[in-house]
């Protein structure tokens, strides 16, 4: 059995530690490129959102090398996500490729926790290691991935503060290049605290004052940085600060906690006011997001979403609504196969001029709510202190 | 009070039921024409851009309302069985309409969970509240409402004609003749009869259904294809024409699905949006005519 994930952002990297723990063989898949999406959307309906498409190409790519199981999860609507895997399936066959197996982790109450226990099992009983072990692994696979979207966290926000430009996109593309070379999970985590104590040592400025900048929408394009035409970097290198609250650690979070409706009670909180029904995919985060980084003080937002994506599109529809209410900026950005970079580049540096007119204005006349956001230098002088605490998961 | 209904989305199932219970309870009802050009103008400049179709005319008649009626009645559907769902988009409807259109009267917009007899009887106690708390007038108006609409069959079966095709797709496109360019009327022309899903019976929907991996979760999807894998096991009808729009998430999956299954059994996609020229449309309608006209006379020559 060789094993096989989708490539979305940091996902894999945990995936790989948890194939690594488990010692089970795996084949990681490529970066996302253009042609995984070329070969995905060739073989994809045309209709279907970019992530399927996407997922498709990175699967095809992994099956060439051999694998022959696919790690995957699952959800049962109301979004076109929780139909990826039927799809996934009737393509491969069609494609010659019935042997492949997908296993699909899916949470959703209606396939029922015996269910979703047979399908972990299959790929469990492969590994040769003990039951105290597979528990770590899952343990260490977790801790990567929190401390992976932690690194990038900081990255993408200290990017605004710091003196020499570039240092840390550097850092975080160091950091990546070298998760993959390790072997161990252990190893990788050590390697990993040793970055988030690097990033507590650039040199920033906390006088910059840079646009600050909320990248919301759907998940999978705000996660996958191929998919969303490395938004994040091209604003690292523009000298904006940008965060965003969709992480993979925040999905595994959102969905142990949604059984006991404890899931980020501050979003769903900002958000009723303007969707106070569940639309499904992100839609509602999306807005309580918006919501929370125009109270926080936040300069704009980006939404970004895939062409035909049903909850972002109810999303998009609402947020002129808060543009007026709290006269807070947003562009959209709207991703496909055949979006081009160039005209990317030119939308985002004229928005990001407008808000830095806005700023040198003195702000849109919005009340900024100053206590309750996070002071600019906190986070980046929490970092050094981060790199030693065990449970950042859990936090 | 008068209550206006939206002629769109699913009024084309449950509008006896809603005309009657309104009626019942004392409101006068004003429903919106059947949709024409300016309706969908209006739709089309209200609505976000990137939704789809039948969205963007459902826009247009909420916004031909306006002025007319003093509460609007658009339920939110958020599921129409159990542990099932219907379409993102109908879950944001609300929002959508009361967003973007300007000086809306009351809505009534309280939301359907499932179409079961208790939570029905909820919603129409909610949903009557502003006209009337009599508990027996709203009961009344239910039982009554409920009789009708069940009394209440829509569906073509054509019969007579010399091939006949199966109309699967969102009954808010197979029944609004706007939309669709008058098809049924074009492919009646064209010598061809027209079934629709609701001629399959519900069980062999469901059995159909259970073979795939995992159940669709759309109660509407699960129906489609459900009636279309039927109907073409069974050949009720000599061939398919699913009637979808343009950016539907749902028929985006089930064409797909109902695709895989379908290898030599005359299957087309009409896809529909607001720029869809007709002459193109009919081209492709006349396609598939012939080649149904062929393969029928090649089969009749097989059997001889
Ligand atoms: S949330 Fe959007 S992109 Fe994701 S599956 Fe649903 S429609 Fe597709
Ligand atoms: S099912 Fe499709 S056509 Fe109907 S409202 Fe949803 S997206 Fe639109």
């Amino acid at each position: 059995m060789l094993v096989t994930f989708p490539n979305m952002g940091n996902v894999a990297f945990a995936a790989r530690a948890l194939c690594q723990g488990l010692k089970i063989p795996y084949v990681m898949p490529e970066k996302n490129n253009k042609d995984t999406l070329r070969r995905g959307s060739f073989y994809a309906p045309e209709e279907i959102c970019l992530p399927f498409k996407v997922m498709l190409g990175n699967f095809l790519e992994c099956i060439e090398k051999g694998a022959d199981t696919i790690l995957f999860v699952g959800s049962c609507g109301p979004c076109r996500f929780g139909e990826y895997c039927e799809l996934h399936m009737k393509i491969l066959r069609r494609l010659g490729y019935g042997n492949v197996n997908i296993v699909v982790a899916d949470f959703s109450p209606e396939i029922g926790i015996d269910a979703l226990r047979h399908r972990i099992a299959a790929i469990s009983d492969k590994s040769p290691v003990g039951k105290l072990e597979k528990l770590k692994a899952v343990k260490n696979a977790m801790i990567i991935e929190a401390l992976c979207d932690r690194l990038d966290r900081i990255a993408y926000e200290m990017a605004g503060y710091e003196v020499n430009r570039g240092t840390c996109k550097r850092l975080m593309y160091e950091y990546k290049a070298k998760i993959l070379e390790s072997k161990e999970p252990d190893e990788t985590i050590a390697m990993l605290r040793g970055y988030l104590r690097k990033f507590g040592e650039v040199k920033t400025d906390l006088s910059l004052d840079p646009v600050k900048i909320a990248i919301i929408g759907e998940i999978y394009t705000v996660i996958d940085p191929f998919s969303n035409l490395y938004i994040e970097e091209k604003l690292m290198d523009l000298g904006a600060s940008s965060s965003r609250m969709l992480t993979p650690t925040w999905w595994v979070k959102d969905l142990v906690m949604k059984p006991v409706k404890l899931n980020s009670p501050n979003i769903n909180r900002a958000a009723r006011k303007y969707m106070p029904f569940p639309v499904g995919g992100h839609g509602k985060e999306c807005i309580g997001e918006a919501v929370l980084a125009a109270k926080k003080g936040m300069d704009g937002a980006i939404q970004i979403l895939p062409l035909g994506c049903m909850p972002e599109v109810i999303s998009k529809a609402i947020l002129p609504s808060i543009r007026r209410d709290y006269s807070f900026p947003f562009m959209t950005l709207i991703v496909d196969e055949v979006t081009g970079e160039a005209g990317i580049n030119t939308r985002l540096e004229a928005f990001l001029d407008m808000l830095g007119s806005i700023k040198k204005r003195g702000g849109s006349g919005r009340k900024h709510n100053l206590t309750k956001m996070e002071p600019a230098g906190s986070l980046l002088r929490r970092c050094a202190n981060e790199a030693d605490r065990k449970e950042l998961f859990f936090e | 009070m008068i209550i206006g209904i939206p002629q769109g989305l699913l009024y084309a199932k449950y509008h006896v039921f809603a005309t009657t219970f309104m009626k019942e309870i004392g409101a006068k009802t004003v429903a919106s024409p059947t949709t024409n050009k300016s309706i969908l103008d209006e739709g089309v400049r209200y609505c976000v851009d990137e939704a789809c179709l039948p969205m963007k005319v459902y826009h247009g008649h909420v916004a031909w309302l306006r002025g007319k009626c003093d509460a609007v009645l658009i339920p939110r559907f958020m599921s129409i069985r159990p542990k099932e769902h219907i379409c993102p988009m109908f879950c944001g409807l609300i929002e959508m309409v009361s967003n973007h259109i300007p000086d809306l009267p009351l809505l009534i917009d309280t939301p359907v969970y499932s179409l079961n007899r208790d939570r029905m009887l909820i919603w129409a106690k909610y949903a009557a509240r502003f006209l009337t708390k009599d508990q027996k007038t709203v009961d009344a108006a239910f039982d009554k409402a409920i009789m009708r609409q069940n009394d209440y069959k829509p569906g073509i079966n054509d019969e007579g004609f010399p091939a006949k095709v199966a109309l699967i797709g969102h009954v808010y496109n197979i029944y609004d003749s706007f939309i669709n360019m008058n098809l049924v009327k074009k492919l009646n022309a064209l010598g061809i009869g027209v079934l629709t899903g609701e001629y399959v019976p519900g069980d062999a929907i469901e059995d159909e259904v259970r073979q795939l991996y995992k159940k669709p979760f759309w109660s509407l999807a699960r129906e489609y294809y459900g009636a279309a894998v039927y109907i073409r096991k069974t050949k009720m009808a000599d061939g398919i024409i699913y009637l979808s729009s343009f950016s539907c998430g749902i028929d985006s999956i089930i064409t797909e699905l109902i695709k895989c299954e379908n290898d030599e059994f005359p299957f087309m996609v009409l896809k529909l949006d607001e720029h869809t020229g007709e002459a193109g449309y009919d081209t492709r309608l006349d396609a598939f005519s012939d080649m149904l006209k062929r393969r029928k006379t090649k089969f009749a020559r097989y059997v001889s």
